[in-house]
This record gives C-alpha cells, sequence and structure tokens, in this order.
C-alpha cells in the first residue's frame, strides 16, 4: 500500500492492464485460440473417434478449391446476400424516412417493425416451412386465390426466394432502427430549409437526407453484408439446402462437413478460404467508402 | 473340451448365479476363468431364466412375462434417487419411448430425462457428446447405419449388453426371437450392443380395393394389355400401375389422384426409397454387394443398374405431386392416408397409422407386399447384365431405431433395466402394434402363425382391422426373410456416404443434375471419405460386414 501511494503513476499504468486483461483473455480464449486450432485442422487428416491420423499438406485446400458444391455454396450465398440486402436497406431507410418525418402511425409502427428482431432465426425458418408448404400454407394458399402457383420449398428458385423473403422481413428492421439514429442526429433547421427549395418530401430525402444519412447507412450495409454471409438458420431450416444442394448456403455445408461428418480438416480449409474472400471483400468495402466520405 | 470337472463348476456356477447365491460380478469372472465368453454365459443362463418365468405378476403390471427374481428386485424400487439421460430420435419412435418413461419410474423408483433431437442433427449430437467423453447421456437411440462410427476408437463408444441379460434381475426378453436379418443390426461382430425397440424394413402398400375393382381392370387391360396386377410383382408392373392411377379421380372426391407417393426431401430418410427400389436392378442371387467392391473399396453406385434403377425412379416420382421433393416423411404418408395415392414403398408405420380413422380414410384397405423384383439385373462386380425369372431382393432399410448403452454412462444398470423394460414383451408388442409409436416387428412374437406366435386377437385389442395385419405381417416378413437381401452399410462414415447419395438424388429431382452426373459424384464423395478414413480399415469391415 505503502508503494501504490508513494508512486500514482505507476500504479495506474498497471492497473489499465490489469482492467484490460478479462477482455484480452476472452480474446485469445475464444478468438485466437480456435483460429490456431482451425488453422491446424486445416492441414490435417481428421476422423471421428480417431482424431487427426495425419498431416496432408495443403490436400484439404486443393479439394475445397475443387469441389463444384463448395464454389455452389458461395454462389447461393452470394446470391442471398446481393438481393437481401439492398432490399432490406431500400424498405428499412424509407420506412426510417416516413417516421422521421413524424407521422401519426409512427410510434406503433416503431414498436412492431421491430418484432422481427426478437425472433431466434431458426423458428423463422421453421414458420417459413408453413408459410410457403404446398400443403395448405397461408402465403401458397394467398396466392392461389389470386391464380398464382409458386412452387416455393420444391424448387431451386422458389426455396432461395422463400429464405430471402424471411431474411427481409426478419432484418428491415435492423436497417430502420440504424438509419432512423441518424436521421433523428440530422438538425431540423435543415430539413426546414430544404423543404422551402424542394418540390415534396421525397426530394428532401434523396437531396438531403440519403447523403447526411449515407455514413450511417454503410454502418448497416457493412453489417448487413457481413451477417449475411454467415446466413445460416433461416435458409437450411426452411430447405436443410435442398433440392439437392441447390439452397444451401456456405455456412450450411460448412456446417455439414464439419460438425455434422466430423471432417475437421476439409471444414477447417473451408472456412478459411471464406475467411479470406470475405476479409477481402470487406477491404474493398471499406476503400470505397473512405472514398466516397472523402 | 472342458473335463468333468469344468462342467461341475459350471453348474454350480450357473445354478448359483440363478438362484442369488453369487452376484454378477462373481459369475462372470468364474466363467472367464473356465474359458467362457460373455455370450456363452449368456447362452447357458438363457433357459434357466426362461425356467424360472412366470407370465404376470399383479404387482408388476406393466411386465409380461417376468422372472421370479425380477418380482423380488423391484420390491426393493432399485433405482430410487437415480436418474438416467436418454437422447432421443425427436420422431415418433422418440414418442413411443417416452410412452414407457413413467411406467418404468414407477416399478422402479428410477427417473428418466428424455431430449429429443432432430433427425438432421442426431448423428452430430450423438458423437459431440461422446467424442468429447462429456457423457452428459447414458444411452442414445440411434439409426442402425451410425454402428461403423461407434467402432471407430480401439475401445468403442458403447457397450456390450450381453452380461445384462444373462442377469435375471432385469427385464427379459429373448434375443433368440429375432429375425435373424434384423438381429444383425443390433449387433457387432457377434457381440450384442443394442436393446430391442425397432424393426424397419421397406414394403410396397397399396389400396387392394382399388387394385380390385373392375372397372379399373378393365381400363387398365385396355390400356397395357395385361390385368391390372394386384400387387405389382415387377417393376414394370410397378411402374404401369403407378403411371395408370396418375392425373384422374378414381376415388371418386372431386380431385385428381396420385399413383405412387414418396417423401424426397434432402437430409431427411428419403433416400432410403431408392436404396429399397433400386435394389432388384443391382442385387441378385448372383451379386450381394451394392455400395462398393469388397476387393478395393471402389464405389459401385455409379454402375449400369444404379443408372438405369435411377433413371426408373425419376419416372415413378412423377406418379406423385410435385411437391413430393419438399417433402417430410409425414407428409408422404399423409397423401397415402388421407386416400389420394394407389401406392407408397415406404416402412411399416403406414399401415399400422392407416387403423386409426382420426388420420386415415383406408383403414381396412390396405394390403402390402415385398418391393417389387426385376427380370435382368447388372452385376457390378462382372460388368455384365442378366436375365432372371424373377429377381426380387429383401431388405431392411430404415433406422431399426434402438438404443445403445454409452460407454462414458456412470448408471449402466439403471439404463439397461430401461431399455430392457421396453424390449420386455408385452411393451415390444404394444409398440409395434401402435403406429404413433414409429416401431415395426422384428421379433418372432410379433408376426401370426406359421412364422410367429401372434394371435390376431392380440392385433385386434389394438384395433386392427383384421384382413389389414393379416395382409401387413405377410408381406414385412416376406421382405425381411427373403433369401435374397440388400445389404445394410454399417462401415464408419455411413452416414455421411449416404447424405452424399442423398443430395445427388435429390439434385437429380430438382433437375439440378443428369442421373449420370449424379452417381459419378456420389462416386467421387464417397472415395474422398473412404481415403479420409482409411482404405484398407474400411475395407477389412466391409468384408466383415458380409461374414
Amino acid at each position: 500500500m505503502k508503494a501504490m501511494h508513494g508512486r500514482p503513476a505507476e500504479y495506474g499504468a498497471v492497473f489499465k492492464y490489469v482492467l484490460l486483461l478479462p477482455a484480452v483473455l476472452w480474446v485469445v480464449a475464444f478468438t485466437f485460440a480456435p483460429l490456431i486450432f482451425v488453422i491446424r485442422y486445416s492441414f490435417a487428416n481428421y476422423v471421428l473417434g480417431m482424431g487427426i491420423t495425419g498431416y496432408i499438406g495443403l490436400q484439404n485446400y486443393a479439394d475445397v478449391l475443387a469441389s463444384d458444391r463448395f464454389w455452389h455454396s458461395i454462389m447461393v450465398t452470394a446470391i442471398y446476400v446481393a438481393v437481401s440486402v439492398p432490399v432490406e436497406v431500400v424498405l428499412g431507410f424509407i420506412a426510417a424516412w416516413l417516421v422521421n418525418l413524424g407521422a401519426p402511425w409512427a410510434r406503433g409502427f416503431r414498436t412492431i417493425i421491430g418484432m422481427p428482431l426478437f425472433t431466434m432465426e431458426v423458428a423463422i425458418g421453421y414458420l417459413g416451412v408453413t408459410l410457403f408448404s404446398s400443403q395448405g400454407g397461408l402465403v401458397t394458399a394467398v396466392l392461389e386465390l389470386a391464380g398464382i402457383e409458386v412452387p416455393w420449398l420444391s424448387t431451386p428458385s422458389g426455396g432461395i426466394a422463400a429464405a430471402i423473403l424471411l431474411d427481409i422481413w426478419r432484418w428491415t428492421s435492423f436497417v430502420f432502427i440504424i438509419v432512423l439514429a441518424g436521421l433523428s442526429s440530422i438538425s431540423s433547421d435543415l430539413y426546414d430549409a430544404a423543404i422551402l427549395d424542394a418540390r415534396n418530401h421525397w426530394q428532401v430525402m434523396w437531396r438531403l437526407g440519403i447523403p447526411l444519412a449515407w455514413p450511417v447507412t454503410t454502418i448497416a450495409i457493412l453489417l448487413r453484408i457481413i451477417e449475411g454471409l454467415k446466413v445460416f438458420a433461416i435458409p437450411y431450416a426452411l430447405t436443410t439446402g435442398g433440392p439437392g444442394t441447390s439452397t444451401e448456403v456456405f455456412s450450411a455445408m460448412d456446417y455439414l462437413t464439419t460438425v455434422q461428418f466430423f471432417n475437421f480438416g476439409q471444414g477447417s480449409a473451408m472456412g478459411i478460404i471464406f475467411l479470406i474472400m470475405v476479409a477481402a471483400l470487406i477491404t474493398v468495402f471499406f476503400k470505397q467508402m473512405r472514398k466516397r466520405l472523402g | 473340451m472342458p473335463s468333468g470337472g469344468d462342467v461341475e463348476k459350471l453348474e454350480h456356477l450357473v445354478h448359483g448365479y440363478l438362484k442369488g447365491k453369487i452376484g454378477r460380478r462373481e459369475f462372470v469372472l468364474g466363467g472367464l476363468q473356465l474359458g467362457l465368453s460373455l455370450a456363452v454365459l449368456t447362452r447357458l443362463t438363457a433357459p434357466a431364466r426362461a425356467a424360472n418365468l412366470v407370465e404376470s405378476a399383479p404387482e408388476v403390471p406393466y411386465e409380461s412375462p417376468i422372472t421370479k427374481e425380477r418380482i423380488d428386485f423391484l420390491k426393493t424400487k432399485p433405482f430410487k434417487g437415480t436418474t438416467i439421460n436418454v437422447m432421443v430420435l425427436k420422431a415418433t419412435v422418440g414418442d413411443g419411448l417416452k410412452y414407457h418413461v413413467p411406467h418404468w419410474e414407477e416399478e422402479t423408483g428410477g427417473k428418466v430425462n428424455v431430449a429429443e433431437v432432430p433427425i438432421e442433427t442426431l448423428h452430430q449430437q450423438i458423437f459431440s457428446d461422446l467424442a468429447s467423453g462429456l457423457g452428459r447421456y447414458d444411452t442414445y437411440m440411434t439409426g442402425a447405419w451410425f454402428y461403423g462410427d461407434f467402432f471407430v476408437p480401439e475401445t468403442p463408444y458403447i457397450i456390450e449388453i450381453d452380461s445384462f441379460l444373462a442377469d435375471p434381475r432385469y427385464p427379459y426378453w429373448d434375443p433368440d426371437q429375432w429375425l435373424p436379418s434384423m438381429r444383425k443390426l443390433y449387433e457387432w461382430n457377434g457381440k450384442l450392443y443394442g436393446v430391442l425397440f425397432d424393426g424397419d424394413a421397406q414394403a410396397l402398400y397399396f389400396r387392394k380395393d382399388i387394385f380390385a375393382d373392375g372397372q379399373n381392370n378393365e381400363k387398365f387391360k385396355a390400356k397395357y394389355g395385361y390385368e391390372l396386377p394386384s400387387p405389382p410383382k415387377t417393376m414394370k408392373e410397378l411402374h404401369d400401375a403407378a403411371e395408370f392411377f396418375t392425373g384422374w379421380d378414381w376415388n371418386k372426391d372431386g380431385g385428381n389422384d396420385w399413383g405412387l407417393a414418396l417423401h424426397a426431401k434432402v437430409n431427411e430418410q428419403g433416400f432410403f426409397h431408392f436404396l429399397s427400389l433400386s435394389a432388384p436392378y443391382v442385387i441378385s442371387p448372383d451379386n450381394k454387394y451394392y455400395f462398393f467392391n469388397p476387393q478395393n473399396m471402389k464405389p459401385l453406385i455409379n454402375s449400369e443398374g444404379h443408372l438405369r434403377a435411377l433413371e426408373d425412379y425419376i419416372k415413378l416420382a412423377g406418379a406423385g405431386p410435385r411437391e413430393e421433393i419438399s417433402w417430410t416423411l409425414g407428409q408422404g404418408w399423409n397423401l397415402f392416408l388421407a386416400g389420394h395415392s394407389a401406392m407408397e414403398p415406404t416402412w411399416g408405420d403406414l399401415p399400422t397409422l392407416a387403423q386409426d380413422p382420426k388420420t386415415s380414410k383406408v383403414k381396412g384397405k390396405v394390403g402390402a407386399a415385398g418391393i417389387p423384383g426385376t427380370t435382368e439385373a447388372f452385376n457390378p462386380i462382372t460388368g455384365q447384365w442378366k436375365k432372371y425369372e424373377f429377381n426380387q431382393v429383401g431388405n431392411s432399410n430404415g433406422g431399426s431405431w434402438h438404443c445403445v448403452i454409452s460407454r462414458n454412462s456412470k448408471k449402466r444398470e439403471a439404463t439397461y433395466d430401461f431399455l430392457a423394460f421396453m424390449a420386455n414383451k408385452k411393451n415390444a408388442f404394444f409398440n409395434s402394434a401402435n403406429g404413433w409409436t414409429g416401431v415395426q416387428p422384428g421379433m418372432k412374437f410379433e408376426y401370426l402363425p406359421p412364422v410367429g406366435t401372434a394371435s390376431l386377437d392380440e392385433f385386434k385389442a389394438q384395433n386392427w382391422d383384421p384382413d389389414d395385419v393379416v395382409e401387413y405381417l405377410k408381406g414385412y416378413y416376406s421382405v425381411l426373410s427373403a433369401p435374397v437381401q440388400e445389404e445394410y452399410l454399417r462401415i464408419p462414415g455411413t452416414a455421411e456416404y449416404w447424405h452424399e447419395l442423398d443430395v445427388n438424388i435429390s439434385a437429380v429431382l430438382g433437375g439440378q443434375m443428369q442421373p449420370k452426373a449424379a452417381l459419378d459424384a456420389t462416386a467421387a464423395a464417397w472415395e474422398k471419405i473412404t481415403e479420409r478414413y482409411g482404405r484398407e480399415k474400411q475395407k477389412a469391415l466391409y468384408q466383415a460386414s458380409f461374414a
């Protein structure tokens, strides 16, 4: 105690590291250590019940890169993200803009639109089975009343479309909340001035709202892309990847390989390759974002 | 050759054990000192156990027959304070197991926690628990095709049950009642690991009233030039009948009906349809190998026979609704039970569920037969097609869902007691006679004479239509006892081998792949799996499975 009183600066320096320690331990234990294990497994032949039976160099990587199923799952994931994220951003932005205008229904709407965020994705997937079922599914039945027959779960395009619709329902509210926060921070003076110059509210949104809310919107886009690339529960619960592997997203394929069939070697290689691809994509995204934001 | 002294010692040992003078451990050790295996000891005690049997005991209402030792044992509430954890398949078979829990708890004082796991994650959940050594579960309900994976480690993940079988304090059941093709699925290298529950095979179920209809026969004859076969015996007849009953209102309810129901959702159990229906294109009296060449473990799945079978399978799928490709097992059954499908190749749940008027419109109208055969089969080992007068192949396809005991269990006695309780004749018969349990008959006492010992009255008491049960058991038995049987793959990695086949067949049905490409892709994936597990090890196990 005497030393501490005598040397407060030194004590402070030590104390801040002590405070940091739990977070550092957490990251080391649950991020770095698993990553090291994954890298190690990716060079190994792993068999359930025997563990690592030998190291096989880059064979797992070669097998993954030569696998049609792997590239197909990447393509399905890319389509999933490319369709769902823009729709969620557009719908979320419009909804946030309208609520920010102070429409009378805004308060109730704000509560309702956030509800899907509190629902488990796997539950949404199973709900989708009921909604899109060919035997009395609600969506199918409503469309049939209008004379439209959609083979939702029995065709590749129907299956992925159903999964994307559920994803949009789930995640639009996430974009809405973030963009609304951004729009709320814009000074009301700017709105008042813009309304005097513009012909209507849409023009204000286009000329003022979007540019000023763009930084926060890009964060929403980035988070949605990252989450979208990891998508698993909704499409898997809905179609289990079928027919065939037509709706199999990357995470589902990696799950089956690694967790279901305990092929830790190939599953790890798959994960590393995907990590590199996503890291490259995000780097490009950040560079573009920095350019646009000057 | 045992000496006279050894025989005397053995008699002393067996009598002492059965009279409760020596414990199980002492009995087993004594037997082993005399050079006897557990399997032999079990057989030695079986007749004596049977001699101590009584048909029933008023104080033990849930078991029949029962040994006198068991009656005394239960008086002590032997498992009071003991809780066992059971992982089951979240399906009808899981419901069947749960039904017996309160009865066992009442008898023994023990407690059972049941965790239900969907089929798509069951394999992963079982082996995560075993491989991690967590041992959260004492027993798992396994599909028979997971067996190989239990035996990859030097010390198997599951334990033998022979020593329990010899102990008359546990619920009585007799493994010798099994039909041979079913018993194999509960054993590994001749040792018993599984405790009786389910006995799966796929047969062809059909609407005997629709097939017997004179007008239908005339229409069929006019179109195909021969009598409507009831039931279809060859694949050609099956295809013709399926096509004939597709797309018109033969049940006269105002809507079009279908020829044949299937379920084909990927990562479910739809691939079993293909395994059963393709067997007579490849398996024959001259070839028993369906999956691999036993000499080198090269896949046979892309042979000419398999290819023709898959091409025909696609045509058969056309005799049902397009949505079948996304249907689960229950959805496939519903089409038949609702009276909209003339046929369905599936498990025995279907005729059993048909007996419930709440879910079925076809009670009293269900016929059963073996999966139709071919007149030509391809031998993938020799690479030759060969003509046969009639080549019909039996199968034991399906999960034959039953429980095995984890090597990590600390409550093996209580766990076995619970499993044997469900295997006791009274409970096993109840299971196989009630569709909602998901259990099918694999024991002789579940069949009618002359092959079995059950009586029609026992089935009537479970609300069976007498004609349906006679047809069902006859058809089911013919599948399980057919002289030419399709092999059942149980080597390590079987779940993965079958998954690859499953996704590729589904891709063909979904129009994503052509049949040849799909089977070639399956073969290529199988090669990778074999390499990973070790070709020589897999080959030895595959060859052993035919021994």
